[in-house]
């Protein structure tokens, strides 16, 4: 205990053989002298005897060895150096030529991405291209009556007054037909069936043999007429042409069902007829 | 005189002979080296201070060529290998300049 350093004071201890204690950075750095030699000095002077020859033989024997390590070392470091350097220099150059190449690849990257904005901005172009294409070829379907359409509209229903003219009764005839159909586009009806034929630009409405015949399909009455169209006004639109009077007169005079009936939605096929046979567009082969 | 002609015999027979190392022990040849060189320059203070004893600088050879290598070979097995041949390799700097520096103050007296 008494070996301890005393920590009241931080007094250096003293050790049994009298040094002063000091600080091992020190100690490396004062102490560079084995202290075995001293020792061994001492005892000799007191026996005064000189150290056996097997132990200069020993000491011969591990410088021997020394200068074997030491050029050992030497060797090998010598031997490793090229190796070493070489392996550098291949470093090196896996480095640079992977940075060509990366170079490389960040140049095709930047032109690829430049692509992919070209060919992005020109896909937003078709795409609107195509939705006004879409939108422009609906309309037209509605118009040449290509396209069945539903929406709100009006359904007129004739029939005939199930008796014979001649007893003042009435056969609804083509040519009533024909202006009750052109009295409805003059009332504002963007599509009109009759019968559930579409009628278009080729439509025609004749009288053939005893019935009417739409599209060169026999119809039997009663017939119902379908148009799209504004169903508040198109009824009163209808009346107030020229045909809408006569058909009133119709009803009046000879017992003629006609019904003008507004509907929130009617549905209307389309005519599958979607080729012209004879007329071809100017410029087109 | 002697001991001189061992050390270059020693250096010759190490550069013509090139005799194979273990690979196992290789690493640890610079630093033995290192350790073999601060007792022979421990000793050669001790010759020069008139205290050299064969079989002390025997003893300190071979024990400061095991420690250091045996350091080593113990921080390799911690993962402190190169920290600790660091440390082997400052304290025995210090230790072999001091000698050194005591070896100039004997040939030089200065």
């Amino acid at each position: 205990m008494s070996d301890k350093p005393d920590l009241s004071t931080g007094e250096p201890r003293s050790d049994s053989s009298g040094d002063a204690y000091v600080g091992l950075l020190t100690q490396i750095m004062t102490q560079t002298l084995d202290q075995d030699y001293l020792d061994v000095a001492q005892r000799r002077e007191s026996s005064s005897g000189d150290s056996p020859p097997r132990w200069q033989v020993g000491a011969v024997a591990v410088l021997l060895l020394f200068g074997l390590m030491l050029g050992l070392a030497a060797l090998n470091t010598a031997q490793e150096k090229p190796v070493v350097a070489a392996e550098r220099a291949e470093l090196i150059e896996q480095i640079e030529s992977n940075q060509g190449k990366l170079d490389n690849q960040q140049a095709t990257l930047a032109s690829l991405s430049d692509e992919v904005t070209k060919l992005q901005q020109l896909l937003a172009a078709n795409v609107a291209d195509d939705r006004l294409l879409t939108n422009q070829l609906t309309s037209l379907g509605i118009d040449a009556g290509t396209l069945a359409v539903t929406g709100p509209g009006v359904e007129v229903t004739v029939d005939d007054s199930g008796y014979s003219v001649g007893e003042s009764g009435g056969v609804i005839l083509d040519s009533d037909l024909q202006l009750l159909v052109n009295a409805l586009w003059q009332a504002g009806a963007e599509a009109i069936a009759v019968d559930e034929h579409r009628m278009t630009t080729l439509t025609a409405i004749r009288f053939a043999g005893e019935a009417i015949t739409v599209d060169y399909r026999s119809l039997t009455p009663p017939y119902i007429i379908e148009a799209t169209g504004d169903p508040d006004t198109m009824p009163a639109r209808l009346l107030e042409t020229r045909a809408g009077q006569a058909w009133l007169d119709l009803e009046a005079n000879f017992d003629i069902q006609f019904e003008v009936v507004a509907k929130d939605k009617v549905s209307i096929p389309g005519d599958a007829r979607d080729n012209l046979l004879y007329a071809e567009a100017k410029g087109a082969s | 005189m002697i001991a001189v002609f061992g050390l270059v015999l020693g250096v010759l027979a190490g550069l013509w002979l090139e005799p194979s190392i273990p690979a196992a022990l290789q690493p640890y040849l610079p630093i033995a080296v290192v350790a073999a060189l601060d007792a022979v320059f421990g000793g050669l203070r001790a010759h020069l201070d008139g205290i050299f004893d064969d079989k002390v600088f025997v003893i300190s050879f071979v024990s400061n060529v095991l420690i250091a290598a045996l350091i080593v070979y113990l921080g390799d097995q911690l993962g402190v290998g190169g920290q600790l041949s660091t440390g082997v390799i400052v304290v025995l700097g210090i230790r072999i300049f001091s000698n050194v520096a005591a070896i100039r103050r004997h040939v030089f007296h200065a």
